[in-house]
């Protein structure tokens, strides 16, 4: 019989509990909450999508100005003459940076203010195991950083395939879809997977978000150094040592830029129509070295990471 | 050695100590209060970290802040553990010794002294990171009394210790008193404070609220009278024979039968009634006790008034 | 029912072994562990939790295996470590809601029994605020709300009072006495402060170099030998001394004005002997009861014994 008066102490959870498996998602979902609250998430995503607007600036004055003089004709519209997956790799290169700046708000200190906070202990004395930790922090900055990449990819995808069949959109290559969908996962893995490994090892997200960032940029600059001697020797008229092609993708944009070529498979096209462009783009790289070399990087990041996080400090 | 003369401080619009009045002289004094109640600040002030805003504070007759002498003659064991980690404890007292101003050869003698006094002879040569949190404390207090100074203060120092580190560094803090020398020690956990002094200085909302011997402080408390429970098998008759007293406030009785829980006021009179109730009229009982005769009671009944 | 069973448990950490062949047994209740720093407490709370995986012996927890169902014990047990510990960029809410999904209850279900707990654990507004805002007070309310989110059968408390004011120490321990009678939740607590243990727990288990030195019920623990009975008397009297004496009774040294005295007898023939002596001798009995041992001499006695 129910009193009257209702008892207000402590008592028992006997509620539903979801079963052990999904466990890591709970994880993830609060990783998510919390980068999305940050302003800078926002607005870095948006950034990340410009080089799309500067091409769709580009396209409704192209047209415009096309309409305007008529007599031109079509053929002659530079639009006819794009290479349509060489726009999604460029915007794919331009948005990198901003996918950095992204990475390191979500992921510098997914694990390093864990430790700092010695969240672990709430974390390893719940039902939950290192391996839903890891899964949980892992998608929690791999599904958002996806998002971001692929929303305004498919957008403009969407956009071309409406207005620019006839400009050869679809029949350059069918299978664009597929290859744009490996696309979008490429930066959701390999930042997902590197700062995790990075944050793991610091106790402090400032910290690890230095060094991570140091280790971005200073890979940065032997690609920028690659980029230029290939550019200076094919002006020279001689053909670059494939050192230099390798060199130009070991770096943390590097790699992501060489799967993205592969995947797309391309040689890339300049970002502006220079006639004769095409042979300043150091070429597609090889796959059998650069996709063993990305998923590598990825497995190797996320073992330190594994080897990393304990539930206790051991004191003698 | 201290004296303080409506010292206040306060940082912006945040009160630390509010008009503070009082001595402290040789032997243990207990600093108590809540968290927030100005402990702290008022050991800043006596440290000479902070100049107090209104006030006079003297320390062994002169001015704390920023005056070399004073530090000459204190010791202090802050709360916080800031330490250089990757020191051994030796080296840090060593190096501190030397901060003090004492040549290599003395300063590693009295550091060996002052780390075998605190019991971390064994272990002063592991690197501090590695220390729990009892050994930092000593070697915290070990730091402290480097330089034989006359007055130690001590904040939160028994924070961690485990009962047996606990008491050594009790003994340890009696001993110097013994020899004369004044220790402040500020502490959350009362019975630890009642196991080392009856000498109270109590702050709250920083202002002063007691300061003193316990037991003159408990019978000056007059909104709670003493609380007294007699333990017999006739609490009805016991209640009857006793009700009688003019000073008796309130009787009640345990559910179980077997005690009767008095209030009273003029604790004297009532012992000596019990006394003349128990051989006079042939009242049994099996005991008698004052449960609110403590300072965590007093404690409460001051801060909550 | 025990709620665990420990046998000859043995942990090592490379060379050094924390736990020693450890054998005892929790029974349902609220049982104190204690031990001096280094002694293996925190290291049996960890094993028990399945962190650290034992060198050999078998422990069961609730009726679990600890190494094979380390998930299924985690479930039932709460843990309020020692170290201050949250989940960053979380207010009090948030972080006990989540704390109870990483336990497996459903979004909605956390939230409402998250605000119940801190309801429980007396947190009012502040539980919409930035935990890393928190005082220490309020860290261990969270610290135990997070514990008993899940609504465990088995809740290990690690020094729940450790930087509490008075007050905060008194609710907490009120807290903790009130969890674990009567709600079908047993509680271990570890600490160093043994009158805190003595407020909240029936009985002790007292472990040194990794071995068990005691256990028992506190009210055992404490017992005396020979029923010696204190006696407080308002100043200091030698003549009382002398005439107790006098009376056939073993005075030991007093501490402040309290001595100890041994008489055979009943206690309430002892309590008329005495207040007859202290009336003859111009003394004045201020309290009289049959003495026990602080636990704290129980303990030092328990770790000091070969």
């Amino acid at each position: 019989m129910a009193s009257p008066i209702a008892d207000l102490t402590y008592r028992n959870y006997d509620g539903p509990l979801e079963p052990p498996i999904n466990r890591w998602w709970a994880i993830a979902k609060l990783s998510m909450k919390l980068s999305t609250k940050k302003k800078g998430f926002w607005a870095w995503s948006t950034l990340s999508a410009f080089w799309y607007i500067i091409l769709l600036i580009f396209f409704y004055f192209t047209e415009t100005v096309v309409s305007n003089v008529g007599a031109v004709g079509q053929k002659a519209s530079p639009i006819n003459n794009l290479i349509w997956k060489d726009q999604f790799l460029n915007a794919f290169g331009e948005s990198q940076l901003f996918l950095f700046i992204l990475a390191l708000l979500m992921g510098a200190g997914t694990i390093a203010n864990d430790n700092r906070a010695k969240a672990l202990l709430v974390y390893l004395s719940k039902p939950c195991s290192k391996l839903d930790y890891v899964i949980g922090k892992w998608l929690g900055i791999f599904v958002p950083m996806t998002i971001v990449t692929a929303v305004p990819a498919l957008i403009f995808y969407m956009y071309c395939l409406m207005s620019y069949r006839s400009a050869g959109f679809w029949t350059q290559d069918p299978w664009l879809i597929v290859r744009l969908l490996g696309m979008i996962l490429i930066p959701g893995t390999l930042y997902s997977s590197i700062t995790l490994a990075i944050s793991s090892m610091f106790q402090q997200g400032r910290l690890a978000g230095g060094v991570f960032a140091g280790v971005y940029f200073i890979s940065y600059f032997i690609t920028l150094a690659m980029e230029g001697a290939y550019v200076s020797m094919s002006m020279g008229g001689s053909n670059p040592p494939g050192i230099v092609k390798g060199l130009f993708y070991c770096s943390v944009d590097g790699l992501q830029a060489a799967m993205a070529k592969i995947i797309l498979h391309t040689n890339g096209s300049p970002k502006l129509p220079i006639p004769g462009g095409a042979k300043f783009q150091v070429p597609e790289p090889s796959t059998f070295i650069f996709v063993p070399a990305f998923f590598g990087v990825c497995a190797l990041s996320l073992l330190i990471a594994w080897s990393q996080i304990r539930a206790v400090e051991v004191v003698r | 050695m201290i004296t303080a003369t409506n010292v206040s401080r306060w940082y912006g619009q945040v009160i630390g100590v509010n008009d503070i009045n009082c001595e402290i002289g040789p032997g243990i004094t207990a600093l108590l209060g809540m968290n927030g109640a100005g402990k702290t600040t008022l050991i800043r002030l006596i440290t000479g970290q902070l100049r107090p805003t209104t006030g006079d504070l003297r320390v062994f007759g002169l001015e704390p802040f920023a005056n070399p002498d004073v530090y000459r003659r204190m010791g202090y064991c802050p709360e916080i553990d800031n330490f250089y980690e990757h020191y051994t404890g030796r080296d840090f007292v060593r190096y501190l010794a030397r901060l003090d101003g004492m040549s290599a050869s003395v300063g590693n003698a009295r550091t060996d002294e002052v780390i075998d006094m605190v019991g971390m002879s064994e272990r002063a040569n592991r690197k501090i990171a590695g220390y729990s949190k009892g050994m930092r404390q000593r070697i915290k207090l070990a730091q402290a009394m480097l330089h034989n100074p006359d007055l130690i203060l001590l904040d939160e120092p028994l924070n961690g210790l485990d009962p047996v580190g606990r008491r050594e560094f009790m003994d340890l803090l009696g001993g110097l008193a013994d020899q004369g020398k004044a220790i402040l020690v500020s502490s959350h956990i009362l019975f630890e404070v009642e196991q080392m002094t009856r000498s109270l200085l109590l702050l709250h909302r920083g202002r002063l609220l007691a300061t003193g011997d316990l037991g003159v402080i408990r019978s000056l408390i007059d909104t709670h009278p003493h609380q007294i429970r007699i333990e017999t098998d006739e609490p009805r008759r016991a209640a009857a024979l006793l009700a009688e007293l003019p000073n008796i406030v309130s009787m009640k009785f345990d559910r179980s039968g077997d005690a009767v829980q008095l209030e009273v006021r003029e604790p004297a009179a009532f012992y000596d009634a019990l006394a003349a109730a128990v051989l006079e009229k042939g009242l049994t009982i099996r005991g008698f006790s004052s449960p609110d005769n403590n300072l965590e009671s007093v404690f409460k009944y001051l801060v909550e008034a | 029912m025990s709620v665990a069973t420990i046998q000859n448990l043995v942990v090592r950490y490379g060379n050094f072994t924390a736990l020693n062949g450890l054998s005892c047994e929790i029974s349902e209740g609220c049982t104190g562990l204690l031990g001096p720093n280094g002694a293996g407490k925190t290291t049996l709370i960890k094993t028990i939790l399945g962190f650290i995986k034992p060198t050999s012996g078998t422990a069961t927890v609730l009726g679990y295996d600890i190494e094979a169902a380390g998930t299924a014990i985690r479930q039932k047990v709460g843990l309020m470590p020692e170290q201050d510990c949250h989940i960053p960029g979380t207010t009090a809410v948030q972080f006990v809601a989540y704390a109870g999904e990483l336990a497996g209850m459903p979004g909605d279900q956390a939230i409402r029994r998250a605000h119940e707990v801190l309801d429980y654990c007396g947190l009012g507004e502040a539980r919409y605020r930035n935990v890393e805002t928190y005082s220490t007070g309020m860290k261990q309310r969270i610290k135990l709300a997070q514990a008993l989110v899940h609504g465990p059968k088995l809740l290990l408390l690690d020094e729940p009072t450790n930087g509490l004011d008075p007050a905060g120490r008194e609710e907490m321990l009120e807290l903790v006495r009130s969890v674990s009678h009567g709600k079908g939740l047993s509680v271990i607590v570890s600490s160093h402060l043994l009158p805190d243990i003595e407020r909240v727990c029936d009985r002790v288990v007292v472990v040194m170099q990794g071995q068990l030195r005691a256990q028992g019920t506190i009210k055992d623990l404490k017992k005396i030998e020979g029923r010696p009975v204190d006696i407080e008397l308002r100043d200091p009297s030698p003549a009382f001394v002398t005439a107790m004496q006098a009376q056939g009774a073993v005075v030991m040294p007093p501490k402040r004005t309290t001595y100890r005295i041994q008489l055979p007898g009943l206690p309430e023939e002892v309590a008329k002997i005495a207040m007859q002596v202290a009336r003859d001798s111009g003394a004045q009995v201020r309290g009289f009861v049959i003495a026990e041992r602080s636990l704290e001499d129980a303990f030092l006695e328990a770790i000091s014994a070969k």
